[in-house]
C-alpha cells in the first residue's frame, strides 16, 4: 500500500465514523441554529428592520393626512397601516382634524411621519388655493433631493466588524473543536489498544496524517456549511450586504482555517499521543487551548484597531495569526502583501511543526500507562 | 520459512532480546513460550514491524520483510484492541483494506469471516456492545480477514473459555494445514504440547530450548525414571521401601510417585505393589513440556 492509499484509508474512516456520530450532527445543527438566530434575531425583535405602526382616523377630515402618512412612511424606512374604527388603546396613534392622540409617549419616527404627512397635505392645499394645478403643486412639493458625495468611500463598518467577530469566533471554536476531536481520536486508539494492530499495517506518520487530514476536511466542510447558511440568511434578511468583498473575506477566513488547522491539528495529535486515557487528556491540551484563547482575545484588540502595531505583529505570529488575519481582512485593513506574508509564515511554521509532531507521536503512541514525557517520546522514535 | 535471525533489542539499559533466532516452517505451528518479561511480545512486535530491532532481521521466504510483505501477515496483539464504536462488519472490512485488499474483496472477506466465526447476527453492532467472547472472535477475524501468509498471535488463548479455546485451536490448526506458518505465545503449556509441532522457549531475551515437541520432551527426561502407582487402600507407599533402588518422590490421592534410581526396575516395583494390595494404576510418567520448561527456566 502506498503512503497515499494508507493516509486516504485512515482519513475516510475518520470522516465516515465521525460524521455519523450523534454528537457531531447535533454540534453542527446547534452551530447553524445559533448563526441563524444571531443573524435574524435583530430584525425579528424589531432592530434594524422596517418599523411598523398602526394608526386610525377619528374624523373624516383627517383621512387625507392618514393616507399621506402611509405614503410618507417609506422615506422613513417604516410602514404605517390604517386600522378603521380601532380604539385608541389598539393603535399607536389616532389622527384628529388638527391633532394626534396617543395612549403613551409617541414613537419619534411615527411622530415625524405624521408631521411630514400633515405638512405635505396642508402645503398642497395652500398651493392649490394659491392657484397652482395638481401637477404644478406636486412638482413644487417634490424638489430634486440633494446629492451626497463623500471623499472616503462609505463602508458598512458595523456590518464588517460584526462579520469579523463571527469569523474569528467560528475559527476559534472550530480550531479547538476539531483539535479536540483529533486528540480524542488519538487517545481512543491508544486506550482501546487498537493502535498496535494499526501500526502492524501502516506507519505511525500515515496514521497521524490520515487522522488529521480526515478530521480537518470534516471541520472545513462543517465551517463551509455554516458560512453558506449564515451568509445566505444574512443576505436574504438584509442584515448584511453580501458583496464580492465579503465573499472574498469569507473565503480567506476558510483558507486561514486550513493553515491554522495544519498548525494546531498536528499539535493536538502530538499532545494527545502522550497520554493513554481520556481523563488525562485535559492536562496535555491546556497549553494549546490557552494559546488559541490568547489569539481569540487578541483579536478583540485587533478588531478595535485593525491597523495598529498589535495587529501587524500578531499577524506574523503563527499560533495567533489564524484568528487575527481573518478579522483584519474582513475589516479591509490588511494589504495583499501582509495577507500573503502572514499566510506564508504560518504555513512555514506548520511545515516545521508537523514532522516534529509526527516524530513525538511515533515515539509515544505505543506507550500505554503513565503519561509519556516529550523527551522520552522523542528518544523512543527512531527511524 | 519465517526466520527470526539474531534479533536484539534494548530499552535503555534493559536487554529485551539478545540475539534471538528461530524459524517456523510453512504448515507448522510453533509454540513460543517463556516466563513473563522474557521478550516474547517484543519479538512478535518486531516481526510485525511495530517495533524496530537494534540488530538482526526477520526473513520470510528467504527475503527481507518490508511493509508490503507484512501486509500479508496476520497479527493478534497481546493487548486486544478494536475500535469500540465501529461496527463489526465495517471493522473487519477496514482492517482488510489496511492489509491492501480492495473494497469489494475486503467486504466479501469480512462477510465470510463473520459467517465463519458465528457473528452473523451481530455484524451490524458496535464492537463495544458485544460480549467479551464475541469481541475475541472479532479480534481473531481481524487477524485472519486478509488470508495471511503468516500468522503471529500473542497469547491468543488467554481469557478464552473452553469453547473459545476449541474454536481458536480449530482455526489455527486449519490455517497451519493450509500451509501457513503459525506462531503463538502462551503460558498454557499443556495446550502448546497438544497443539504445536514445534516449541521455542526463551528466557531473558535468549533462546534456551527449541525443537519439536517430542524432542523437547526427551530433553526433559531425567536419568531417573518415574512411575506412578496406585494401590487400593494405600496412601503412603510404605511397601516401596522393600524395592531396591526405589524411593517415594511424592504421595497423594493419585497414588505414589516412585523414583527409580539406576538399577531399580519397574517389574520389581510392580511385583511389590501387587503384594501390597490391588493395583488400580501403574504408569511410567513421561516428562511433560512443563517439566522441561521448569528445568530450562530455572537453570
Amino acid at each position: 500500500m502506498t503512503a497515499r492509499e494508507a493516509v486516504g484509508l485512515v482519513a475516510r474512516r475518520e470522516i465516515s465514523q465521525r460524521a455519523r456520530e450523534k454528537s457531531f450532527l447535533v454540534g453542527t445543527g446547534v452551530s447553524v441554529v445559533i448563526i441563524l438566530l444571531v443573524v435574524t434575531l435583530p430584525s425579528l425583535l424589531g432592530f434594524g428592520g422596517r418599523e411598523e405602526f398602526t394608526i386610525t382616523v377619528q374624523e373624516p377630515a383627517a383621512a387625507v393626512v392618514a393616507d399621506a402618512a402611509v405614503r410618507e412612511a417609506r422615506a422613513f424606512d417604516a410602514d404605517v397601516a390604517i386600522v378603521r374604527g380601532a380604539a385608541l388603546s389598539d393603535v399607536d396613534a389616532v389622527l384628529t382634524r388638527d391633532g394626534i392622540r396617543a395612549q403613551e409617549e409617541l414613537d419619534d419616527t411615527l411622530l415625524n411621519i405624521l408631521q411630514a404627512a400633515n405638512q405635505r397635505v396642508r402645503t398642497a392645499a395652500a398651493l392649490r388655493d394659491a392657484g397652482l394645478d395638481d401637477a404644478q403643486a406636486a412638482r413644487a412639493l417634490s424638489p430634486r433631493p440633494l446629492k451626497l458625495t463623500t471623499v472616503e468611500p462609505v463602508s458598512d463598518g458595523e456590518d464588517r466588524a460584526g462579520f469579523a467577530f463571527f469569523a474569528v469566533l467560528l475559527l476559534y471554536g472550530q480550531l479547538i473543536g476539531i483539535g479536540i476531536f483529533v486528540a480524542m481520536g488519538v487517545v481512543e486508539e491508544k486506550s482501546s489498544r487498537v493502535v498496535e494492530l494499526l501500526l502492524s499495517t501502516i506507519r505511525p506518520t500515515h496514521l497521524l496524517a490520515g487522522k488529521v487530514i480526515g478530521l480537518g476536511l470534516l471541520g472545513l466542510g462543517q465551517l463551509l456549511a455554516i458560512a453558506v447558511v449564515g451568509l445566505a440568511v444574512a443576505g436574504a434578511s438584509g442584515a448584511v450586504d453580501v458583496d464580492a468583498d465579503l465573499l472574498t473575506a469569507a473565503g480567506l477566513a476558510l483558507a486561514w482555517f486550513v493553515v491554522g488547522y495544519a498548525f494546531y491539528g498536528a499539535a493536538f495529535a502530538c499532545a494527545a499521543s502522550l497520554v493513554s486515557r481520556q481523563e488525562d487528556l485535559q492536562s496535555v491540551l491546556t497549553p494549546l487551548q490557552m494559546l488559541l484563547l490568547v489569539g481569540f482575545f487578541l483579536s478583540f484588540g485587533v478588531n478595535n484597531d485593525p491597523d495598529g502595531t498589535l495587529a501587524v505583529v500578531c499577524s506574523f505570529l503563527p499560533p495567533v495569526a489564524p484568528m487575527i488575519m481573518p478579522a483584519r481582512i474582513a475589516l479591509g485593513e490588511a494589504s495583499a502583501v501582509e495577507i500573503v506574508g502572514a499566510f506564508a509564515v504560518t504555513l512555514a511554521a506548520a511545515a516545521v511543526l508537523i514532522p516534529l509532531a509526527a516524530r513525538i507521536y511515533s515515539g509515544a503512541v505505543l506507550r500505554t500507562g503513565a503519561a509519556v514525557k516529550l523527551r522520552q517520546a522523542w528518544a523512543a522514535a527512531r527511524g | 520459512m519465517l526466520e527470526l535471525d539474531g534479533l536484539t533489542r534494548r530499552y535503555g539499559d534493559l536487554v529485551a532480546l539478545d540475539d534471538l533466532s528461530f524459524a517456523v516452517a510453512p504448515g507448522r505451528m510453533l509454540g513460543f513460550v517463556g516466563p513473563n518479561g522474557a521478550g516474547k511480545t517484543t519479538a512478535m512486535r518486531i516481526v510485525l514491524g511495530v517495533l524496530q530491532a537494534d540488530a538482526g532481521e526477520v526473513r520470510w521466504r528467504g527475503g527481507g520483510v518490508d511493509a508490503a510483505t507484512r501486509a500479508r501477515f496476520g497479527y493478534m496483539p497481546e493487548e486486544r484492541g478494536l475500535y469500540p464504536k465501529m461496527r463489526v462488519r465495517a471493522q473487519l472490512a477496514y482492517f482488510a483494506r489496511l492489509h491492501g485488499l480492495d473494497t469489494a474483496t475486503a467486504e466479501a472477506a469480512a462477510d465470510r469471516w463473520i459467517e465463519r466465526l458465528g457473528l452473523s447476527d451481530r455484524a451490524g453492532d458496535r464492537v463495544e456492545t458485544l460480549s467479551l467472547g464475541n469481541q475475541q472472535r472479532v479480534q481473531l477475524g481481524v487477524a485472519l480477514v486478509h488470508d495471511p501468509e503468516v500468522l503471529v498471535l500473542d497469547e491468543p488463548f488467554s481469557g478464552l473459555d473452553p469453547t473459545g479455546v476449541d474454536v481458536m485451536s480449530g482455526v489455527l490448526r486449519e490455517r497451519a494445514e493450509d500451509g501457513v506458518p503459525v506462531v503463538f505465545s502462551s503460558h498454557q503449556l499443556e495446550l502448546v504440547e497438544r497443539l504445536c509441532d514445534d516449541v521455542a522457549i526463551i528466557k531473558s531475551g535468549r533462546l534456551v530450548a527449541s525443537g519439536t515437541v517430542s524432542e523437547l520432551r526427551e530433553q526433559g527426561r531425567s536419568a531417573d525414571e518415574q512411575v506412578r502407582v496406585q494401590v487400593e487402600g494405600d496412601g503412603e507407599g510404605r511397601w516401596v521401601a522393600g524395592v531396591p533402588g526405589a524411593e517415594v518422590a511424592d504421595a497423594g490421592p493419585r497414588g505414589v510417585l516412585v523414583r527409580l534410581h539406576g538399577g531399580g526396575s519397574p517389574d520389581q516395583l510392580l511385583d511389590a505393589a501387587r503384594e501390597a494390595g490391588t493395583v488400580t494404576h501403574f504408569s511410567l510418567e513421561r516428562p511433560s513440556l512443563s517439566d522441561l520448561f521448569r528445568q530450562v527456566v530455572a537453570a
